[in-house]
């Protein structure tokens, strides 16, 4: 019960931190992004808290002893919120960019509300034993490394995002405040472009770590499961982004284009392919 | 204790002569002839469009009230002024010296240069031993209502002039400008006062090309620019930032093609052409290429315009502000000459507020 309340009260703080983002495209006045963090922070402790009471209740069945209970969509979507906010928190701390929040915080809060509804409203929550073929050590670590690969991509959208604005914005001949609001263009670019070059060798690392470990359980690297291919799309598509930029130097809308292309992959790879992969399955609760 | 003030603006129509006279006496001769009829506290703004006496009258001393003082700075300004010349007290003064540094009663609504003006007219009349327990809050407060104003309002967002606007917009392109360099094309009128106005932003290097080589050069030696001929400027394109033409020629100097070989140089760096010439000097096409952002003369006067409007939607949202601290400063200034204990919120400094150093905290 506890876990739910201390839930409940992260995801009213991560709702509060969102509003106050978008509060904050409009108005100006550093509190309300100054704010934003605090609450979002905040909130991401009672996550942590809850998370901490759901790890004991899964752990006290004996076969699930000390791996992470991501094993059904509501624990998936559980550490999705917190990797994207926990890598905002880190990108806005270090770039202080407050008016990312509009951009970013959408994502935390819909994944937080799919955690609310898949688990607490739907009763996802319920705790089962891992299947055999899950417990592995890389059960704590392949997952995770792809989720927090996926949350940064998720930032990097968000700052592609507000490039698009910006450049329209420019391309109007007749800014608006937001204009002025929103960083530079360069700067908009470099940030997207840096997110991009973390995540990626991050991902393809989650990849590899996945190919290993179906070595173990399946006795075999590569199957062209679902999951498999469409990681293996989305790994592409951001491979191009950063060949072109590097290479042919691809900037502004057409880079972005690309990247989102990416981030429309990771979603798919992420919630899509649930319903249809044999062996990444778990996910759709079956 | 009570506030006097008597003073002159740009709006109220004083003949040239008197703010002259008042400015040639000089602010600390002002301070010490007020003193000298007996105000305990005195505080002189002089600038180019405004002169203000600010005054307290003490209840022992032995000063006059309004009429004195308007008959003193009278006497300094060297003419009669009757309604040119303003006065107020108490609350209504405090609410002018508000409305004064909120930049509500500039020329140039919410200009910023007021601020200084007014720090420096205090901290004069600081270090002449002429300010005292209530000027000390009352012109810290000002200068904390003046940013207050300027950051919860949009009275002074956005910029006034055109070549202000080209390096705003610059910013939004590159971010800082300080690695960023600048290519002028032409070496006119127009061409020097955008020079001037680009290096204020501390760009990190400029180029000038004319036509007439010798022209450019002697430009470019006023602003430790770098003189470039003509014919090599399009070179230069794959390298600087910002692009400025304002050259007197009657067809385009910088056409698509030119623009286009450059951007692929460039490894899609941005590209910000500011184009003041007329006729224009930036084929328009080229402004459609990715990346490259191209604004006429036409285009930043329309955003001026647009910011000018902006700034006058501001003044009621402003002016309620100003009422609202004027209404708090009253209310305190009243406690404590009834002698109770009163404190102002968000108070700019603690210092003053104990008589010490100005602008000691973090004001």
């Amino acid at each position: 019960m506890m876990e739910l309340v201390l839930f409940q009260a992260a995801a009213a703080l991560y709702t509060a931190g969102t509003v106050l983002g978008f509060i904050y495209l409009w108005n100006r006045g550093e509190r309300w992004s100054r704010w934003m963090y605090y609450l979002l922070a905040v909130g991401v402790a009672f996550h942590l808290a809850s998370s901490g009471l759901r790890l004991a209740a899964f752990w006290a069945i004996p076969e699930n002893r000390f791996f992470v209970p991501i094993n059904s969509f509501f624990g998936a979507l559980s550490a999705m919120t917190l990797a994207i906010t926990g890598t905002f928190i880190v990108v806005e701390g270090r770039h202080r960019l407050g008016i990312l929040g509009a951009f970013v915080l959408p994502w935390a809060w819909l994944a937080a509300a799919g955690t609310a509804f898949r688990g607490y409203s739907m009763g996802g929550t319920e705790i089962h034993g891992l299947a055999p073929a899950l417990q592995s050590y890389w059960m704590n670590i392949h997952p995770l490394v792809i989720m927090v690969s996926y949350a940064i991509f998720g930032n990097a959208f968000g700052v592609g995002l507000a490039l698009l604005i910006q450049e329209r914005q420019l391309r109007s001949k007749r800014p608006q405040e937001l204009c002025y609001r929103l960083p530079s263009i360069e700067e908009l670019d470099n940030l997207n472009y840096r997110l991009i070059a973390v995540a990626f060798p991050i991902l393809t690392v989650g990849i590899i770590m996945g190919g290993i470990w179906a070595h173990e359980a399946w006795g075999r690297f590569w199957g062209w499961d679902a999951k498999e291919t469409w990681s293996l799309i989305t790994a592409l598509i951001y491979a191009v982004f950063l060949h072109m930029r590097l290479v042919a130097g691809w900037r502004g809308r057409k880079a972005v284009y690309t990247s989102m292309c990416g981030f429309a992959c990771v979603l798919f790879t992420f919630i899509g392919v649930n319903f249809i992969s044999q062996l990444h399955g778990y996910l759709s609760a079956r | 204790m009570e506030l006097l003030l008597a003073g002159i603006n740009h709006k109220s129509g004083a003949p040239v002569s008197v703010r002259e006279n008042l400015a040639a006496k000089g602010t600390p001769e002002i301070l010490r002839r007020l003193r000298e009829a007996g105000w305990t506290e005195a505080v002189v703004i002089s600038t180019c469009n405004r002169c203000e006496v600010y005054v307290v009258r003490s209840g022992g001393a032995p000063c006059g009230g309004l009429s004195e003082l308007a008959r003193l700075v009278e006497g300094l300004g060297g003419t009669n002024l009757g309604s040119h010349l303003y006065r107020r007290q108490g609350a209504e003064a405090v609410n002018h010296l508000f409305c004064v540094t909120a930049g509500l009663d500039s020329l140039v609504l919410g200009e910023n240069e007021i601020l200084g003006q007014v720090k420096t007219a205090y901290e004069a009349a600081f270090a002449a031993g002429a300010t005292g327990k209530l000027t000390n809050i009352l012109f810290q407060r000002a200068l904390f209502v003046g940013k207050k104003v300027r950051g919860e309002t949009g009275i002074s967002a956005g910029q006034l002039s055109v070549s202000s606007v080209a390096v705003a917009l610059a910013e939004r392109i590159f971010g800082s400008l300080k690695e960023s360099s600048v290519l002028i094309l032409g070496a006119g009128q127009m061409a020097e006062l955008a020079a001037r106005h680009l290096l204020s932003a501390k760009v990190s290097r400029l180029y000038i090309a004319n036509r007439t080589f010798e022209r450019g050069r002697e430009l470019a030696e006023k602003f430790q620019a770098e003189a470039v001929r003509w014919e090599d400027f399009p070179r230069l394109l794959r390298s600087v930032d910002v692009v400025l033409t304002s050259t007197g020629a009657t067809e385009p100097v910088l056409t698509r093609a030119m623009v286009s070989a450059a951007m692929e140089a460039r490894m899609g760096r941005s590209l910000f052409l500011i184009d003041i010439a007329m006729p224009r000097d930036v084929e328009d096409v080229a402004g459609e290429l990715d990346q490259v952002y191209l604004y006429t003369l036409k285009d930043l006067q329309g955003i001026v315009d647009e910011n000018m409007g902006q700034r006058r939607k501001e003044i009621i949202a402003a002016q309620a502000l100003v009422d609202r601290v004027t209404e708090e400063f009253a209310g305190w200034l009243t406690d404590t000459a009834a002698g109770k204990k009163a404190s102002l919120r968000h108070a700019p400094g603690r210092s003053a507020r104990r008589g010490e150093r100005p602008f000691g905290g973090a004001s």
